[in-house]
């Protein structure tokens, strides 16, 4: 990780004086990363790549804004999520007409059911509770991390993410364990 | 949950995401491994997160990828400010130029004034103490040449007179020798003729 930053603090320095091959770089180091949680925050793949194309473009015109290299990652979440509420702001009202409810996979999951299970989960949670656990359990960053890039402070992350973590426990637990309970038979 | 520790009872769900230090872990183990109600939190919220780990990334459907454009390129002089030694100069020279606009320039007349006197009275003294060493060293220079050209005459004079008189005495003693020598003649009468 300590390696990684080292090289994307090249490359940064490299792209702000006009290097758009390291640029480019930095982008396939990153692209899957903020594609995926671009692809959970907003459920589908078109609007997930043409947010995550912008946000690389967007990154690209204000590098030389960025203070500290070391913080890329979490800028570069910042700018993935204003990007995606800009849009999900815009599609409200259709998506308010359809409230997205679990999905019962009663009974024994296999390992695709389970994962289908997880998503159906993750679709329940709101937007806020959803991005928290996006960017705690599939991005791995801290408390302050998130907060930096919610804009919000470490209290309320917390908050986010303990309820949203409740949710997702009172869903999945008990299909896990129906799965666990049918795989012994 | 019916947790005896209640409200104090450790964060399991921090610890699940690992946010707790060294410290904090040690004691949601400690505590869990003695409350039956906390190994059951603790256990439904690994298996939600052990759940929730079976959702794979997805591949993109394409790659991302820019080519040059000559827009968003630094140009020229923004390349040059990007460079720290240029940059630093650039703020050294603007530093200086400001500190040229924005310092006091007119200084109090009186202190000016005084500087001009003193700097005036100083060159005064400098000019007058340079003519006067002139002076005294002309003055002395030909002093004594005029020591020296007096005494070479005086010299020359000396000479001559002492040669002068050294002629005389030499003829008056000849002169006297002849008369001596004929008064003997003439006294004896011999070779006197």
């Amino acid at each position: 990780m300590i390696f990684r930053e080292v090289e994307d603090r090249d490359l940064i320095a490299k792209a702000r004086q006009g290097d758009v091959e390291a640029y480019n770089l930095l982008v396939s180091r990153w692209e899957k990363r903020i594609f995926n949680y671009l692809l959970r925050l907003v459920s589908n793949r078109e609007d997930a790549l043409d947010i995550s194309q912008e946000t690389f473009l967007k990154a690209y015109q204000n590098l030389r804004k960025l203070d500290d290299p070391a913080r890329f990652s979490a800028w570069l979440f910042r700018i993935a999520h204003n990007e995606a509420f800009s849009l999900l702001r815009r599609r409200k009202p259709e998506s308010e007409l359809s409230e997205p409810r679990p999905r019962d996979f009663g009974g024994r999951m296999l390992p695709m059911e389970l994962s289908l299970a997880v998503e159906s989960a993750l679709n329940v949670l709101s937007e806020d509770q959803r991005e928290a656990v996006l960017l705690k359990v599939y991005q791995g960053f801290k408390f302050d991390e998130m907060a930096e890039i919610l804009e919000i402070p470490v209290s309320t992350v917390k908050s986010r993410l303990y309820t949203a973590l409740d949710l997702l426990k009172a869903t999945l637990a008990p299909a896990v364990f129906r799965k666990d309970a049918g795989g012994a038979l | 949950m019916s947790c005896k520790l209640g409200d104090g009872r450790p964060d399991l769900k921090s610890y699940a995401l690992g946010e707790l230090d060294s410290r904090g872990r040690q004691d949601a183990e400690n505590h869990v491994a003695a409350c039956a109600d906390c190994q059951d939190e603790l256990g439904a919220l690994r298996v939600t997160l052990d759940a929730m780990a079976t959702l794979r990334e997805e591949e993109l459907p394409r790659r991302i990828a820019f080519v040059s454009d000559k827009v968003f390129e630094p140009r020229w002089y923004q390349k040059l400010f990007l460079r720290p030694s240029f940059a630093a100069a650039m703020v050294i020279a603007a530093a200086i130029l400001v500190h040229a606009f924005v310092r006091p320039v007119s200084l109090p007349n009186a202190t000016a004034q005084m500087d001009t006197r003193a700097i005036e009275a100083r060159v005064a003294a400098e000019v007058t103490a340079r003519v006067q060493k002139e002076m005294d060293l002309t003055v002395t220079v030909a002093v004594a040449r005029a020591v020296a050209s007096t005494e070479e005459r005086a010299a020359q004079r000396t000479a001559l007179l002492l040669s002068a008189a050294d002629k005389r005495y030499s003829e008056d003693a000849d002169f006297l020798n002849k008369q001596v020598t004929r008064i003997y003649a003439l006294n004896t009468g011999a070779g006197v003729r």
